[in-house]
């Protein structure tokens, strides 16, 4: 059985999700990719919203609808992601 | 004066050079492992910093022991600030570098023993009363080592050895585990530390074997450099 992610993996994980989608993600995308609850993945985005690792950008796609969110890596969030990897190979090299 | 053991006169100062470069090796590791902790909150990065702290100030009391050994000027003035409290009966010079030693001995086998029981994959090893138990053990005998190798210095290096080998036998079941490179790295970096201490145990045969001894630690260290330096450049 695959062990509990940490709270850094989980950012991580949220971060990777976005990368690999181009840089930007629609919410629903997100959450299937991260494999986190709505609630679990709205309370990890307030975070990396304040910290500055991602923004939200409305878009409208038809007048009538409810403008669409999509998420947005930041460069502060790729860079995070770049250490986060670094420290992933840290840790795999110095058996830890 | 009381040494040790011989060296080669002609190498005097190049270890201490060697020293220094091994000291900067070490605090640098220390120093990403204590980030990752402050990021990560788990002791086993904390511990991994602690143990190369450790060897750093182990290398860093070498080098001041040696410095005051070989350099006259150094040696008058630590004989002048330490000769206020100096009796004629006082051997200082030998409480002096057994002092040295011990410091030199005592946080190298415990920064061993350290990385020694973090390599070790069982995650329960640093469970509460299971690790006081261990490290108070482990203490005890990091000591007790340290004082009786004042007096047969081979124990010093071959308690060293065995904990290396016990950590190059770790690193290679990590690296069957995981087949990375830099892993394997890490192995022959400590591998070959392990061929230094060798040669550190049979010193008093021919002092040319410090020479060889210090050369591999040297290159040893550098492969850690470079793997550390692969690591940070990784994207």
């Amino acid at each position: 059985m695959a062990s509990r992610r940490s709270r850094l993996e989980l950012v991580a994980d949220i971060l990777l999700a976005i990368q690999n989608k181009g840089g930007r993600i629609k919410p629903t995308h997100l959450m299937y990719k991260s494999n986190l609850s709505h609630k679990l993945l709205n309370s990890y985005l307030e975070e990396l919203i304040s910290k500055g690792m991602v923004s939200i950008q409305e878009e409208i796609i038809k007048k009538r609808e409810a403008p669409q969110k999509t998420i947005i890596i930041t460069d502060k969030g790729l860079n995070f992601l770049a250490e986060f990897r670094r420290m992933r190979e840290f840790t795999e090299t110095f058996g830890l | 004066m009381f040494r040790l053991f011989p060296t080669p006169a002609w190498f005097n100062s190049w270890d201490i050079a060697f020293g220094i470069i091994i000291f900067l090796v070490a605090l640098l590791i220390a120093g990403y492992s204590w980030r990752i902790f402050r990021l990560h909150k788990e002791n086993r990065f904390a511990y991994f910093a602690l143990a190369f702290i450790m060897i750093a100030s182990s290398l860093f009391f070498k080098v001041m022991t040696n410095g005051v050994l070989y350099f006259q000027p150094i040696r008058d003035t630590a004989a002048n600030v330490l000769q206020p409290i100096v009796t004629p009966n006082t051997l200082f010079a030998d409480l002096f570098y057994r002092l040295g030693f011990f410091l030199e001995m005592a946080p190298m086998l415990g920064g061993l023993l350290l990385i020694y029981l973090i390599s070790q994959k069982k995650r329960e090893r640093l469970n509460k009363y299971y690790e006081v138990s261990q490290i108070a053990l482990f203490i005890y005998l990091v000591l007790l080592i340290s004082i009786v190798s004042n007096f047969t210095f081979f124990v010093f290096y071959l308690t060293s050895t065995v904990l290396l080998a016990l950590i190059v036998l770790n690193y290679y079941k990590n690296y069957l585990n995981n087949n990375n490179k830099n892993t394997f790295k890490v192995m022959v970096a400590f591998l070959l530390g392990m061929f230094a201490n060798i040669f550190f145990i049979f010193v008093f045969i021919w002092e040319g074997f410090y020479f060889f001894g210090e050369t591999l630690l040297l290159i040893g260290f550098f492969i850690l450099l470079i793997t550390y330096n692969r690591i940070m450049r990784s994207k």
